[in-house]
């Protein structure tokens, strides 16, 4: 009965200490400026939320403080930008999610990929609460959509 | 003549002996007219409020080792806390003046926002800036 009950406060404690919703992992530096409230992360960054996943070279978080929390109001990535939503992957140059709203804007060599299709262009803005996605380009040329196959062999 | 010497030799040592004590009293209540300072020290289990153009911030370690009037080095198992973070490391230098403190040792930071841990850190108390360095994980309450 106390070996279970070991287990039980074992696997608890690892459970909660691996488990959490958001995150943000850096290869080089992450610098928290305080006076002007915000977090820059540099090399390799992932940053999660309970919305997606991203990756980037940098990123810069801005914050608000409401009853002595610290709450993201906006992310900015800067370079490779990659943003998997669901069964989704955005990628471009850079990037801003504001955390109101929900909308990601994705600017620079924007790509969409999803099982089904391909979508390329200048400007991709992500309304994550209402599910639209809007794909802008520099000039006519350069928007472009490719169906993807799910299946090889069709 | 004999009893008159011997209480001559007496009166003369009680004489001598009362000027060695007031000797000795003068000299133990004479204050200290040079400046002492003491410029490398260590002190164990150490903990103490360093308050600073920042704020107050708490610091404490396994030994505390005073290199000279501006730089301790806390030596071990370390922490630095105020009203915003708590740091817990591992030989943290602080340069007192400047309000900097830094460590190439693993370091974790505990603020209102999550839990910080990485391969060191170089916090500059007055412009409210910490950089965190090599790899950072955040995890986010």
């Amino acid at each position: 009965m106390i070996n279970k009950i070991l287990y039980l406060i074992v696997f608890l404690l690892i459970f909660s200490s691996s488990y959490s919703d958001s995150y943000v992992k850096a290869s080089d530096t992450l610098i928290w400026d305080s006076e002007n409230k915000k977090y820059t992360a540099n090399g390799d960054v992932e940053f999660k939320n309970d919305k997606f996943i991203a990756y980037s070279d940098k990123m810069i978080a801005n914050y608000i403080e409401e009853n002595n929390e610290e709450i993201f109001t906006t992310v900015e990535l800067f370079e490779n930008v990659v943003i998997k939503f669901k069964d989704e992957i955005f990628k471009g140059n850079h990037a801003i999610y504001t955390k109101n709203d929900n909308i990601i804007i994705l600017t620079g060599d924007v790509s969409i990929e999803s099982p089904t299709r391909l979508l390329t262009g200048y400007e991709l803005i992500a309304d994550i609460d209402n599910n639209k996605r809007i794909l802008n380009s520099a000039d006519k040329d350069s928007l472009v959509e490719v169906l993807l196959e799910n299946d090889s062999n069709d | 003549m004999t009893r008159n010497l011997y209480k001559k030799i007496i009166n003369f040592f009680i004489i001598i002996f009362l000027a060695i004590q007031i000797f000795i009293y003068f000299y133990n209540q004479r204050p200290l007219s040079e400046n002492f300072s003491q410029k490398n020290m260590t002190v164990e289990n150490f903990s103490s409020i360093v308050l600073s153009k920042s704020g107050m911030t708490k610091i404490g370690s396994e030994k505390l080792n005073k290199i000279d009037e501006n730089n301790i080095y806390l030596e071990g198992n370390s922490y630095l806390e105020n009203k915003e973070y708590k740091i817990y490391g591992e030989n943290i230098f602080i340069k007192i003046e400047e309000e900097i403190s830094n460590s190439n040792d693993p370091v974790k930071v505990i603020n209102s926002m999550g839990i910080l841990k990485s391969k060191g850190f170089k916090n500059l108390d007055n412009e409210g800036i910490i950089i965190f360095k090599g790899e950072v994980e955040f995890l986010i309450d």
